[in-house]
């Protein structure tokens, strides 16, 4: 019986072949993100645990900083000579290191990355964990003299006796490059500008006698444990944060975590993606190799094969299939890993693939996934495969699927697709993100399944419909097509469900960016009242000289500042909040629009008065008069009164719970040190706009971190912001595609060997090639079409839901990109007529003699 | 092109009209050592306005013979003539246009197209062709073989009989210069057999088709007005008014012939659809019974 398998499947390593594609798709999804990942954080972890020192002082964060605030926590540098006497204690430095200057050369351009990381700028303090060496030039001494790591320089072509403007929170200073430093170590991305001690406390945090950390090295035979807790022991333990070098490294790692979780989430995204359409390419090739294969199979039953051997030889099949499938898949993976990693070499990290790890955890994963998936898609076939009788043999082979009736499947969809609806129904109804989020995903779920099932139920109706102009429009070749994508709904319903599922999510995800761009251009509109806005495209706050240079601009009238800042607030209920702040000048009506429940801006940011929106406020039991303690970064809490309650859709965005904001007055006394995000600037009065922007740019060119934006200008750099998450929905689109095209592919191919008699009568009654490959290729369009729609159908619903879920944070407008929906429909038929190339190709080549004379 | 098949009108033909002409036809399958002789330089008139049976034993080479006068298959030499138009040499596209406008199919089984119904199917050469119907000839037609309550039916919503009428419809329908049918009631049983040879009759004698019927059933070539008897790819014979007893007679005697080369008599002697290589001998001893006219087959005269 092996035997008979093995032969089978590799006398139809032809019709496997896609499916097999399917799965060294899927697998090397999977493999590819995990070697990336783990290759990633083993990089990571290498080079935060060599560089960190054994033990490390830091000032104590007591806040979580969900937008940047600008303020840059400080330790007296003093305390390292504290340190250094405690006992055990080999070393220790002030370090003093802010991740958020800008480096501009002499023609204005910034010399950081271009990618979002961070210029970081710091002390010179070379020792055996630093993660550079100087390689030619000598260190900086002095405050004009700075060295620069070495792939900045090349990047910018920046040279040893060059000069550099830094701008750092407390000011712009000049300095030369006298040195470059290289990286050891891999670069995780940020450019690196280093300056004499003195310099970096005096320059880059504006206080000759602050550090931004301690480094500590341990004596000879102390452990960093020990050491950890006699420092803590000596200086206090609850005025500082102390970390041994692994928990130090931890640390570093979970702050760039984050991003490395995108990537991994985002990779296995991909491969969900590419295995739940794989396994209904799977299924259909099995359902359809079987089909075939009926007589062969009940000749196998006839011989006295009992129903398991043939399920069990169909299972071999599958196997046989996956483990191939896996092994490509696997190497593939790897292929897709190193090109991942050339790519994050282009923006700038500089991993090496000879680095590459592959965990054991990577193959055990990508065998299951593949054999898994492999096994669980021909499952079913399997089973269809030994329920076929030994009459089978004898009797005209009938094509299987067309016979057996969809009630359970109607049965089974209708039920899931009723619990999706309800799950749905429930989001929409929910007035809680959180529960309303759940819902959604169950919803998503269920409906997707119940879709996938109720697929062939839906092909009748809808192709009738998709395809009813077809022969008013292609005469009796468009009605054979219409036709032949109706003959067997199983096989049409599967293999457009390949597409459907992508285009399901691409429906939803651009229904919800839409209502998001759209949600965000009303509130800009709405909100925003000044001529400009000046700010940094990352929103990242900048120094106050910026400030000084835009209030000084000639034409420039009101200029209103804002900032952000963490907080935690006690409120009435008893509950502890921890959020992000604003603050304002005073005359921020003149530049925003603010609608109010209770009270108006004066009364908001008046002295000792805070402002918040009214439905938090009701939910947590705050009222005008209510006196609630806010505590800054820091630990110094300070009593305010609620003046006034705003009526906002929404709060400014995410992670600004409560819609908290005060007088920028208030913010300076509580937590001076910050810098501001943002610059609100009307023209004065007898000055145009087009003058004002003129003066504006012309101050703002030695700061190009910051840019001057109008209303149209400030709502692209938002939509620009979402189509982030477009480019994503586009990349998933595009994967989606390609197993669909395979599936088309594969199905096509397989009714084409199917109808051979078919085709040879139309050829022998006079249907010429091309209205044959028409025909094939107009059932492939349909095919596509109706996979579109369906997915589309459903995305839009999931649409509507998403934004209901966004509507409780304050996105309340509803928009559909009907060009964008179209553009799929559009495209989804080109789809059809790309993977209907082949098919139609073999079939138009067939020989009509073989083809009726095949009995 | 203004083809024949639109001046032709039926119930005009003249009997001394060719339909389909072939002179010198061979085809042969393989090369060298191995070639094999699935016909060896066939004449033959088929003449307008009869029903003509072509007969012979398993690989006597009479659905080649066939498929190379409808243009399904390509000839090795010799010349077919459709009306006045030579078709051996016509281009893949120009062959596909005369099969479609100027002739009528129908096969043993697997005639039709599943997912049409059966006046669809009818209409199906003239669709794909893009023309109308002659509506009137398409009533008559459909009255004659009885569809007229049928004509919404899939394929498989009807019997085996009346699939084979809705093909002889079919062929019908564009009134083509002529129409091959390979072995049309093959897969019938007596019957419907009958009634569809009844109406192949019926096309010729009333409605003025020219109709050549490849079959092996005696019966059924008795149905005809002139047998043309193949074997070993050249025509040995031919028998007017044919009836079946001849006709099975004539036959049996092939069964004779080729017993001393094949071991076995019977209808399987020769391997499936292979001809057997052109021997001499099997033709010589099949002696024509009516005078000798033997491979220029011209059919006699009404």
């Amino acid at each position: 019986m092996l035997k008979a398998t093995l032969r089978s499947f590799l006398a139809h390593k032809g019709r496997l072949l896609l499916s097999a594609l399917a799965v060294v798709l899927s697998v090397a999804f999977v493999a590819g993100s995990l070697i990336f990942s783990d290759t990633l954080s083993r990089t990571f972890d290498r080079l935060f645990a060599s560089t960190a020192p054994d033990v490390t002082v830091s000032p104590k964060e007591t806040l979580k900083e969900g937008v940047p605030s600008g303020m840059t926590a400080t330790l007296p540098a003093a305390l390292a000579e504290r340190v250094a006497r405690v006992d055990g204690v080999a070393d220790a430095r002030a370090d003093a290191e802010v991740q958020n200057i800008t480096v501009v050369d002499s023609d204005n351009e910034s010399v950081g990355p271009t990618t979002g990381a961070p210029t970081i700028g710091t002390d010179w303090s070379p020792d055996q964990r630093s993660p550079v060496e100087l390689t030619s030039g000598h260190a900086p001494r002095g405050p004009a003299e700075a060295l620069l790591d070495s792939e900045s320089a090349d990047r910018k072509h920046v040279r040893i006796g060059d000069t550099l403007t830094v701008i750092a929170g407390p000011g712009s200073f000049k300095v030369r490059v006298v040195g470059i430093a290289t990286f050891t170590t891999t670069n995780p991305g940020a450019a690196l500008l280093f300056l004499d001690t003195p310099t970096a406390q005096q320059k880059l945090l504006g206080n000759p006698r602050a550090a931004t950390s301690i480094s500590v090295d341990a004596a000879e035979g102390v452990s960093d444990a020990q050491l950890k807790q006699r420092v803590a022991a000596a200086v206090g333990a609850n005025r500082y944060e102390f970390r041994t070098a692994d928990e130090q490294a931890k640390s570093d790692v979970d702050q760039l975590g984050g991003f490395l979780d995108v990537i991994k989430y985002v990779m296995l995204g991909f491969a969900g993606i590419a295995v739940l359409v794989g396994v209904f390419l799977i299924v259909n090739t099995f359902s359809m190799l079987i089909a075939q294969r009926t007589r062969e199979l009940g000749l196998l039953r006839a011989l006295g094969a009992d129903r398991r051997q043939v399920r069990r030889s169909v299972l071999t099949e599958a196997l046989l299939l996956g483990l191939v499938g896996s092994t490509l898949g696997l190497a593939t993976g790897i292929g897709l890993a190193a090109g991942l990693i050339t790519l994050m070499n282009t923006f700038g990290m500089n991993i090496k693939s000879s680095e590459m790890v592959i965990g054991w955890g990577t193959p055990v994963a990508a065998y299951v996934v593949g054999v898994g998936v492999t096994f669980v898609a021909a499952y079913l076939p399997a089973r269809r495969a030994a329920g076929v009788s030994p009459m089978a043999a004898l009797a005209d082979a009938e094509i299987a699927g067309i016979g057996r009736p969809l009630r359970t499947r109607a049965i089974v969809g209708a039920v899931v697709g009723a619990l999706g609806a309800a799950a749905l129904v429930g989001c929409v109804t929910a007035s809680r993100t959180a529960s309303a989020a759940s819902l959604l995903g169950l919803g998503v779920v269920l409906t997707l399944l119940a879709t996938v099932i109720a697929g062939p139920l839906l092909v009748r109706p809808v192709i009738r419909v998709l395809g009813g102009a077809f022969p008013a429009l292609f005469g009796s070749v468009g009605r054979m097509s219409q036709r032949n994508a109706l003959r067997n709904p199983r096989r049409t319903g599967a293999t457009a469900a390949a597409l459907m599922v992508g285009l399901a999510l691409v429906g939803g995800m651009s229904v919800a960016s839409a209502s998001m761009t759209k949600s965000f251009d009303q509130q800009i509109d709405r909100t925003l009242g000044a001529d400009y806005v000046i700010q940094n495209s990352n929103f990242l706050p900048f120094p106050e000289e910026l400030t000084d240079a835009v209030r000084d601009t000639p034409g420039a009238g009101l200029v209103v500042r804002s900032r952000f800042t963490p907080v935690a607030v006690r409120l009435p209920d008893g509950d502890r909040v921890e959020t992000t702040a604003a603050a304002y000048d005073p005359r921020l009506d003149e530049v925003a629009h603010i609608t109010y429940a209770q009270g108006d801006t004066p009364a908001a940011l008046a002295a000792g008065r805070i402002a918040m929106d009214r439905d938090f406020a009701r939910d947590h039991g705050a009222r005008v008069g209510s006196t609630v303690p806010v505590e800054f970064q820091g630990g110094r809490t300070t009593r305010l009164t609620v003046g006034a309650l705003t009526d906002q859709d929404s709060a400014e965005g995410f992670g600004t719970e409560g819609g908290l904001y005060f007088g920028l007055a208030t913010l300076e006394k509580s937590a001076p040190a910050g810098q501001d995000s943002a610059l609100y600037v009307n023209a004065a009065s007898g000055t145009s706009d087009d003058e004002l922007r003129t003066a504006l740019e012309r101050t703002l060119d030695p700061y190009p971190q910051v840019q001057v934006r109008d209303l149209a200008d400030y709502k692209k750099l938002v939509h620009d912001q979402i189509a982030v998450l477009l480019y994503l929905v586009y990349a998933l689109l595009g994967l989606a595609i390609v197993i669909a095209v395979l599936g088309v592919v594969n199905t096509l191919a397989l009714s084409v060997v199917e109808r051979t008699r078919e085709i040879g009568l139309l050829r022998a009654i006079g249907l010429a090639r091309r209205q044959l490959r028409r025909m094939i290729r107009l059932e492939s369009v349909v095919i596509a079409v109706f996979g579109a729609v369906l997915g589309l159908a459903l995305g839009l619903v999931w649409g509507v839901c998403i934004q209901q879920v966004l509507a409780l944070q304050g996105l309340t407008a509803f928009a559909v990109p009907w060009t964008t929906i179209v553009a799929v429909v559009v495209g989804s038929a080109v789809v059809g007529v790309v993977a209907a190339l082949l098919p139609a190709l073999r079939a138009s080549r067939m020989n009509v003699l073989a083809a009726i004379a095949h009995e | 092109m203004s083809t024949p098949a639109a001046q032709y009108v039926p119930g005009q033909a003249s009997a001394d009209g060719i339909a389909a002409r072939a002179r010198g036809l061979t085809k042969a399958y393989g090369s060298g050592e191995t070639t094999v002789l699935a016909l060896d330089s066939v004449d033959v008139d088929i003449a307008r306005g009869r029903f003509t049976a072509v007969m012979g034993p398993s690989g006597s080479g009479k659905s080649t013979l066939m498929h190379c006068l409808a243009g399904l298959d390509t000839v090795s030499a010799g010349q077919v003539w459709l009306g006045d138009t030579e078709i051996t040499g016509l281009k893949e596209r120009e062959l596909t246009r005369l099969r479609r406008d100027r002739i009528g199919f129908m096969f043993q089984s697997f005639n039709l197209i599943p997912t049409l119904n059966a006046a669809e199917n009818i209409t199906l050469p003239m669709d794909i062709a893009g023309k109308k119907a002659d509506e009137k000839w398409l009533d008559q037609v459909i009255d004659t073989l009885g569809l007229r309550d049928r004509l919404g039916h899939r394929p498989s919503q009807l019997s085996g009989g009346q699939q084979q009428r809705v093909a002889c419809a079919r062929a019908l329908a564009s009134r083509p210069e002529l129409i091959f049918a390979d072995e049309p009631t093959g897969n019938l049983d007596s019957r419907a057999g009958l009634e569809v040879l009844g109406f192949l009759r019926e096309a010729v004698d009333q409605l003025g088709q020219t109709v050549v019927m490849v079959t092996h059933d005696p019966g059924a070539a008795a149905h005809s007005d002139l047998v043309l008897f193949l074997a070993d790819g050249r025509i040995v014979d031919e028998m007017e008014r044919p009836t079946a007893e001849a006709v099975l007679e004539r036959m049996k005697r092939f069964d004779v012939s080729r017993a001393p080369f094949d071991g076995a008599p019977g209808e399987e002697a020769a391997p499936g659809g292979q001809a057997v290589p052109g021997e001499e001998a099997a033709p010589a001893e099949g002696t024509p019974r009516d005078g000798g006219i033997a491979s220029d087959g011209t059919p006699g005269k009404d």
